[in-house]
């Protein structure tokens, strides 16, 4: 009898796919991640060169031979903004995904405890978010070093916050809703009730914070090389725009054009990608702003 | 750009169109005065901590980490080792070395910087007043024109000028600072030639005072628009959800019935109304701010602390890294903490 189905709710009857289909805003993204991934995986055949190595004279201006001409060392720079993509998606996707996952357990936990404990952690969040994330995540890369896991890890602590933030309020007003006061008076357990009713309604929220997370974890990501922090040799888009900085009169000779605008705009675009799919996906899921907005 | 959280505000602006928990944390308001004291008190503490442990967590001893090997601050001569080993009280337990620190810290003895030679104190104390212009110059315009173009497109909410103004935000929402700021230094530095390519003064000029502030306004215009830019998204979003929020309330509807302008309705009751959680909102977004502003001077090579720990990084001038995030930390939290006391002030509910 206690497997009676919750109550129809709104955040339980869209799934997350069904939204994605009815938002032209989550569909947009939705395609500019598809692109994104392919890149990624296709990598070693789309790359004309590898863009470790030179293969032309250094700073040449686009040709046929190098679509987007050469970097400071002569490698090609539409081969690097490929691979790029493999070495951005390789360290925002697992950060997001253990921010997320840590931040899911912390604020689904907050919310359910309740009492004296859950207001500590909410206490403890409160403090973590107002810190100012750049410069925590640059003293840990300075002491922990910056190979791409050693970044993911450090770019997913200054991100779990948020989300435990977002499940912790979700929780608390699923825990106000009918059918779990109903199921846990007919002797439902903790562990009972986070499986069979919170998890369902707590997973298009979950979806929504990793997607927004994957858009911030890139663009941290993109910041941080761009500060020169991550491997110095490596294609990720920042350091790519990091290196050409460094070139003496890059902004008068022409060079910004192509060693700095396409990776900005591979990198604006990616974050873009995720956002419209994580704002397509929120104001699907949640009646309320279906009413706002 | 700025990574501050999008989810941040997401939430906030869920809650804003949700009756009666307007308010950004509902939870927030009803404490007593000395939770938000006690929260940031904490916070910093386990920061000061961590910013202790860090050296000393790592392989090697904190010697090791300061002069690590291949940097320019390294030490050959294993005599000054030791003497700089004393000096550091490395002999001591941990807990006093911990002692030690604090007590260092209190007294403004941020530790010495190999590379700048000369005491970190004293180099970010030189630095500190380029942030705060800088920041607090961008906190005000984001905030006049965040709240001035929220409060227009959420009284229009759904007209082409909101619909405009909703993508045209988000969409600077999602750019990297650092992106907005190397395509200012083209546009209007390199190209057009109308503000300075970088630095906050004229190099070894001397001015009069008229002529240095003036001087001093024209290095900080760019950097200071290109930060705003990406606050005032943030500002505008909370804005307008807050006035979509007070739409079609009851004492808008009696002002409209007693024949109150428009013009009043909307500035003198409902803005009034909805910028509340945008107070308490403008420091939590400090952290945001912070974020952009290292990547900003960072760009326009902007003397303030933000560059400075860049810089100290390829050095691996540790105790400067450690001296800016503390320096940070402190900033931001106290920001937080004066936004908490004020908040319930201004609202009146608090304190009934």
């Amino acid at each position: 009898m206690t497997r009676a189905r919750p109550a129809p709710d709104p955040l339980v009857r869209v799934g997350p796919v069904n939204a994605v289909l009815r938002s032209g805003m989550a569909l947009a993204g939705l395609a500019i991640i598809a692109v994104l991934i392919g890149v990624a995986l296709f990598a070693p055949l789309l790359a004309p060169y590898d863009p470790t190595v030179p293969s032309g004279p250094s700073l040449a201006s686009p040709s046929a031979a190098h679509l987007l001409g050469t970097s400071e060392i002569g490698a090609d720079v539409l081969s690097g903004l490929i691979w790029g993509t493999r070495e951005s998606l390789l360290v925002a996707v697992p950060a997001a995904a253990l921010a997320v996952t840590v931040g899911a357990v912390v604020g689904t936990g907050a919310g359910m405890l309740g009492g004296r404990a859950g207001q500590v952690t909410a206490r403890v969040l409160d403090g973590f978010l107002a810190l100012p994330m750049l410069p925590l995540i640059i003293l840990l890369a300075a002491f922990a070093g910056q190979s791409p896991p050693v970044l993911a890890v450090i770019v997913a602590l200054a991100l779990w916050a948020p989300t435990a933030r977002i499940l912790r309020a979700q929780t608390l007003t699923l825990r106000q809703r009918g059918f779990l006061a109903v199921a846990r008076g007919l002797g439902g357990g903790r562990g009972y009730l986070m499986r069979r009713h919170l998890v369902p309604a707590l997973a298009p929220v979950i979806v929504a914070a990793f997607v927004n997370a994957t858009a911030l974890a890139f663009m941290l990501h993109a910041s941080l090389a761009f500060l020169g922090i991550g491997d110095p040799t490596g294609v990720a888009w920042g350091m790519i725009i990091n290196r050409a900085l460094e070139q003496s009169g890059i902004y008068t000779g022409g060079g910004l054009t192509w060693l700095v605008l396409p990776a900005g705009t591979a990198i604006a675009v990616a974050v873009l990608g995720f956002s419209l799919l994580g704002v397509g996906l929120e104001s699907a899921t949640n009646p309320r702003w279906r009413r706002e907005t | 750009m700025t990574t501050g959280s999008a989810e941040q505000l997401d939430t906030e602006r869920v809650d804003a169109g949700a009756g009666d928990s307007r308010e950004p944390d509902a939870s927030r308001r009803r404490q007593e005065w000395w939770v938000p004291v006690v929260t940031y008190s904490v916070t910093l503490f386990a920061l000061v901590t961590l910013n202790f442990l860090l050296p000393r967590l790592m392989p090697g001893d904190p010697i090791d980490s300061l002069f690590a090997s291949g940097s320019p601050n390294y030490v050959y001569d294993e005599q000054t080792r030791a003497a700089l080993a004393a000096y550091y009280g490395l002999d001591q337990p941990l807990l006093s070395q911990y002692g030690t620190y604090l007590q260092g810290l209190l007294t403004g003895d941020l530790g010495y910087s190999i590379a700048g030679n000369e005491p970190v104190g004293a180099l970010i104390a030189g630095q500190l007043p380029w942030t705060l212009l800088l920041m607090g110059t961008a906190t005000a315009l984001s905030t006049a024109v965040g709240i001035l173009a929220g409060v227009h497109g959420g009284w229009r909410r759904g007209r082409p000028v909101d619909r405009n103004m909703l993508v045209a935000f988000i969409f600077l929402l999602t750019m990297p600072a650092f992106l907005l700021a190397v395509l200012a230094v083209f546009v209007f530095a390199v190209t057009l030639g109308w503000v300075p390519l970088s630095g906050a003064q004229t190099p070894f000029a001397s001015f009069g005072p008229v002529a240095t502030v003036a001087d001093i306004s024209y290095h900080l215009l760019m950097p200071a628009i290109v930060l705003a830019i990406g606050l005032s998204s943030y500002q505008y979003l909370l804005t307008r959800a807050g006035v979509v929020g007070e739409l079609g309330a009851d004492y808008l509807v009696l002002g409209r019935a007693k024949g109150l302008t428009e013009r009043r309705l909307k500035y003198r009751y409902g803005a009034r109304n909805a910028l509340l959680p945008v107070v308490s909102q403008a420091a939590m977004q400090l952290g945001t701010a912070v974020t952009g502003a290292v990547l900003v001077e960072r760009v326009f090579a902007y003397p303030g602390i933000g560059n400075t720990m860049v810089e100290a990084i390829p050095s691996l001038d540790y105790p400067v890294v450690q001296g800016c995030f503390l320096m940070f930390t402190v900033l931001v939290l106290s920001a937080n903490l004066v936004a908490d006391l004020l908040y319930r002030w201004l609202d009146p509910r608090t304190t009934a």
